[in-house]
């Protein structure tokens, strides 16, 4: 319990760090909100009478403080080129990315841990050293390049989808799930790759310790000892691993989501910042930010629990 | 024994690999077949053919000129960013982890915080704050590379610090900087190579990556990830403009990956 209580604590710190910091930085570029909402023509009266009734005239700490509070009852802070709350502009995008993300991750795991075990019991065999190669290559394939090869392979050769045909999930759920399998391949394949390499150096390290040989000593079967004991001992890693994948998965998004022009996140924040729009970008980062740092916690505590030994240091 | 010769084949392969692609990237610098930016309306879309091995893109420039350029853009960028990265994470990772204390403390809490927090999403804010081009990616990556390599050096001079003959340089007079970086810092030698190699591999991706949003290096220059992203909208028109690009960004990755794999020190 004391874990989980100081887990939320750095987590609460972290969050409120990430987001003062930002918040201070683009407080600082951004200029006059005021000026950057009336136009360079305004009066210095009506500009003045803005920045009043903006709170800019304010404390920066003081002007945080209000924004987060807005922030955390849903007030986000109106576009400057859509002139429209912020708010309505990121919320029916997060579940895109979310459902993105949440399909990557499934891929890796199903691709991963398979293969993983597969390669660790054959360790020197032709498909371990095959999947090796595979494995090396497929580490060094950037993501948006891997996303364009199965946009020519999937979309053009075996046409199992239109590029650029996105469906939304508030018209057909199926369609939408269906047209994310695509990219959600290309982000989960790089990430899959490495995990198949852990989890295998993770298994074959396990099995060299004492108590795997004295499992096999108490007549044990090699099947039953690997996913009984070895298992066990050897996930721990790769659950960490794969947490961290998770929460890089939704950053990568962003660039996949330009790849397969899937209106998520990724996409509004790229198009803030060539605008300009600051309280959108300022959004948009701090609703990532929190994504990443909850799956960061809820694996800390996981981690937590397949390994007592973490939770008592 | 099975592991060591994987090890030996990896360095190798790597080297080779490596070695081709700084090749490719210095006769780039000074020779390319074609004016890299030079446009020639008459060979759009050119396929690939003796005059254009790797074809022609929408402007009618040779793609081969371009990767050229472009590889050796994306490696500068890489070579930047790794550069800031390696040189403040030294530091940090010297001071917080010789020192300790308060200020360790306080660092590493602000690291763990930099570290949790993607790369790319961090590079992201930087851009947004100092704008698009080839200097602020460098900039931008390259604090956001920091945090990795001082953990990684932190815990290096954390482990030589107690050490007898740290002990015994004190007991001489030596300085806490010369013991830092004359005395400690040639022994991280090996684990801050792999870190390199790590770390330039993860630049060339990054690079392309910022490159591929528009937000890195901005046209006419060439630059891998550039290349892609203009190659993406006649994907199947002239697939061969996508393909090299990605191709040659695949194999400087998988080259720095491989002599980083066999740089790592036994466990």
């Amino acid at each position: 319990m004391k874990y989980v209580g100081k887990k939320l604590l750095t987590m609460i710190l972290t969050l409120f760090a990430v987001t003062l910091f930002v918040f201070l930085a683009f407080h600082v570029i951004s200029g006059d909100p005021a000026t950057s909402m009336l136009g360079t023509e305004a009066t210095p009266a009506r500009i003045s009478a803005l920045r009043e009734e903006l709170g800019l005239n304010d404390p920066v700490l003081v002007q945080y403080g209000r924004w987060a509070v807005n922030f955390l009852k849903g007030d986000m802070g109106t576009s400057y080129s859509y002139r429209m709350p912020v708010g309505d502009m990121v919320s029916d995008k997060i579940p895109v990315t979310m459902t993105l993300t949440i399909l990557a991750f499934f891929m890796m795991v199903i691709i991963a841990i398979p293969l993983g075990i597969y390669t660790a019991r054959h360790a020197g065999g032709v498909v371990d050293r095959t999947i090796y190669i595979i494995n090396q290559v497929i580490m060094a394939v950037p993501p948006f390049f891997s996303g364009i090869l199965i946009t020519l392979l999937f979309g053009r050769i075996f046409k199992l989808f239109t590029p650029g045909a996105y469906v939304s999930y508030e018209k057909d759920f199926l369609g939408f799930v269906g047209y994310l399998l695509f990219p959600a391949l290309a982000i989960a394949l790089p990430k899959a790759a490495m995990a198949v390499k852990l989890l295998r150096s993770s298994v074959i390290g396990e099995s060299k310790l004492d108590y795997v040989r004295t499992a096999y000593s108490r007549g044990n079967r090699t099947r039953d000892v690997l996913y009984l004991h070895v298992l066990k001992n050897a996930l721990i890693p790769v659950v960490t691993f794969l947490g961290m994948a998770l929460a890089d998965m939704i950053a990568g998004s962003i660039i996949i989501e330009q790849v397969f022009s899937i209106p998520g996140l990724g996409r509004i924040l790229l198009t803030s910042i060539s605008n300009r729009d600051y309280p959108v970008v300022l959004a948009v980062i701090v609703c990532i930010a929190v994504l990443v740092l909850v799956v960061n916690m809820v694996v800390d505590l996981i981690y937590g629990l397949i390994d007592p030994r973490i939770s008592v240091e | 024994m099975h592991d060591k010769k994987r090890k030996n084949y990896n360095l190798m392969v790597g080297g080779i690999i490596t070695g081709l692609m700084l090749f490719f990237i210095l006769v780039g610098i000074f020779y390319t077949p074609y004016d890299p930016n030079g446009m020639d309306a008459t060979a759009k879309f050119a396929g690939i053919s003796f005059k254009h091995p790797m074809g022609c893109d929408n402007f009618g420039r040779d793609v081969l000129s371009r990767v050229m350029k472009g590889a050796g853009t994306t490696l500068g960028v890489a070579a930047g960013t790794v550069f800031i990265g390696t040189f403040f994470g030294v530091i940090v990772g010297a001071v917080t982890g010789y020192f300790g204390g308060i200020l360790d403390e306080i660092l590493m809490r602000v690291n763990d915080a930099i570290f949790a927090f993607p790369s790319i999403l961090l590079a992201l804010v930087f851009i947004s704050l100092l704008g698009s081009g080839t200097y602020q990616v460098v900039i931008a990556l390259g604090i956001a590379f920091i945090p990795s390599f001082a953990r990684i050096v932190r815990s290096e001079f954390i482990k030589y610090k107690n050490m007898d003959y740290i002990k015994n340089a004190r007991l001489q007079g030596a300085w806490h900087l010369r013991i830092m970086f004359v005395h400690i810092l040639p022994n991280t030698f090996t684990v801050l190579m792999s870190a390199i190699m790590i770390g330039f591999n993860n630049a060339v991706l990054a690079e392309a990556g910022m490159s591929f949003l528009g937000i890195g290096v901005q046209p006419p220059q060439a630059s891998l990830g550039r290349m892609l992203s203009e190659a993406q909208s006649y994907l199947f028109r002239a697939p061969a403009y996508a393909i090299f690009p990605g191709v040659v960004i695949i194999l400087m990755v998988l080259g720095f990956s491989l002599l980083g794999d066999a740089l790592k020190r036994e466990e």
